[in-house]
């Protein structure tokens, strides 16, 4: 495996940067997609979002001073450029970022790239439901299986109120799942 | 705590530590109707073609900037000779020294109508030679004396002020 201090160094050398960038982006692509998609919902937008923080990542790594890990900063870019393209699209639509992530659940039936039963539907509506921050720490500790210390580091919030969030969603998804 | 030193068994590092988390998070989901897939699929070989992409995709948005780009000295070029047509091209037939009787009087009464100046009557007066000079030589058309009445009586408080006695 390679360590990281390692790697950062080699994309910030001209020489080894291109060789780098490409290692990086095997490593992470993955692991940024699913945390992109869980926002964006649609596969389209998700590739886009992941493209756009790639070259965030490629253009901004002379930036990275290694306060944090290389995973947690590409994670906080990946967060923050699919919360932006959510509030971006619902703008242009001249709708409110919560009537935008709805029309977008609605719209999962008709997508190609989706293929969840009723529940699985259902649990997005679900998820439709909770405040923004909540439905972050949900994606990413029931999804994506982070530790509470690296969603802290991504989202710069105490692991506490981290732990909060997270029960206090996981009582109102089931909540919803359960009417009806 | 007092360690056991007959137990032979060990734990692995942070067990205890992270046990609380662990069980809450079970606790949470115990039993629950919560399906862990979401649904989601991707496009066949999407993440096996991705580096490719993004890497053409790079290559376009970090294309080489030229030092000198053609446009921008154009473009450069192109306002330096517009500031020297309009400065040039303004007095270019002007053979005229500019001077206050080049003015048009409505510019000057424009000017001061448009400009505060915060002068009082007495700075006003310290400027103007009123010793030869008339009302009726600064302004273009004469006052009639039913104006000067009908602004005296619109304006003027108290009459006496106005010291009429003295100059009968």
């Amino acid at each position: 495996m390679i360590v990281e201090e390692t790697l950062v160094q080699d994309l910030k050398t001209k020489n080894t940067q291109a060789q780098a960038f490409n290692v990086l982006v095997s490593m992470y692509k993955e692991r940024l997609y699913w945390q992109i998609r869980g926002i964006v919902l649609n596969h389209d937008d998700a590739d886009d979002v992941l493209q756009n923080t790639f070259i965030k990542v490629y253009k901004n790594i002379d930036g990275f001073k290694g306060d944090s890990q290389l995973f947690s900063w590409m994670y906080r870019i990946a967060t923050n450029e699919a919360l932006s393209f959510i509030k971006h699209r619902a703008k242009m639509q001249g709708i409110t970022d919560e009537d935008y992530q709805e029309k977008l659940v609605s719209n999962l039936q008709a997508d190609v790239y989706f293929e969840g039963d009723e529940i699985q539907l259902k649990l997005q509506q679900a998820i439709t439901t909770l405040p923004e921050r909540q439905k972050l720490v949900f994606n990413m500790k029931y999804f994506q299986e982070l530790k509470y210390e690296e969603i802290s580091e991504i989202l710069d919030t105490s692991v506490g109120s981290l732990k909060a969030s997270y029960h206090l969603a996981v009582k109102k998804v089931e909540q919803y799942l359960k009417t009806d | 705590m007092k360690k056991n030193t007959k137990n032979p068994f060990k734990t692995p590092q942070g067990y205890f530590n992270s046990f609380e988390d662990k069980l809450m998070d079970k606790l949470s989901t115990e039993g629950s109707v919560m399906p862990k897939a979401r649904g989601f699929t991707v496009p066949e070989n999407y993440f096996d073609t991705f580096n490719d992409k993004l890497t053409n995709k790079l290559i376009k948005e970090t294309k080489v900037i030229p030092l000198y780009p053609v446009k921008k000295i154009i473009a450069f070029v192109a306002s330096i000779a517009a500031i020297a047509i309009i400065f040039f091209g303004y007095n270019w037939n002007s053979t005229e020294k500019l001077s206050i009787s080049a003015l048009a009087n409505t510019d000057i009464e424009a000017y001061f109508e448009n400009n505060e100046f915060d002068l009082t009557s007495y700075e006003i007066a310290e400027v103007l030679p009123f010793t030869d000079t008339e009302f009726s030589n600064m302004l273009n058309s004469s006052i009639e004396n039913d104006n000067i009445l009908d602004y005296l009586s619109d304006n003027t408080i108290d009459f006496e002020e106005l010291n009429l006695q003295d100059n009968e």
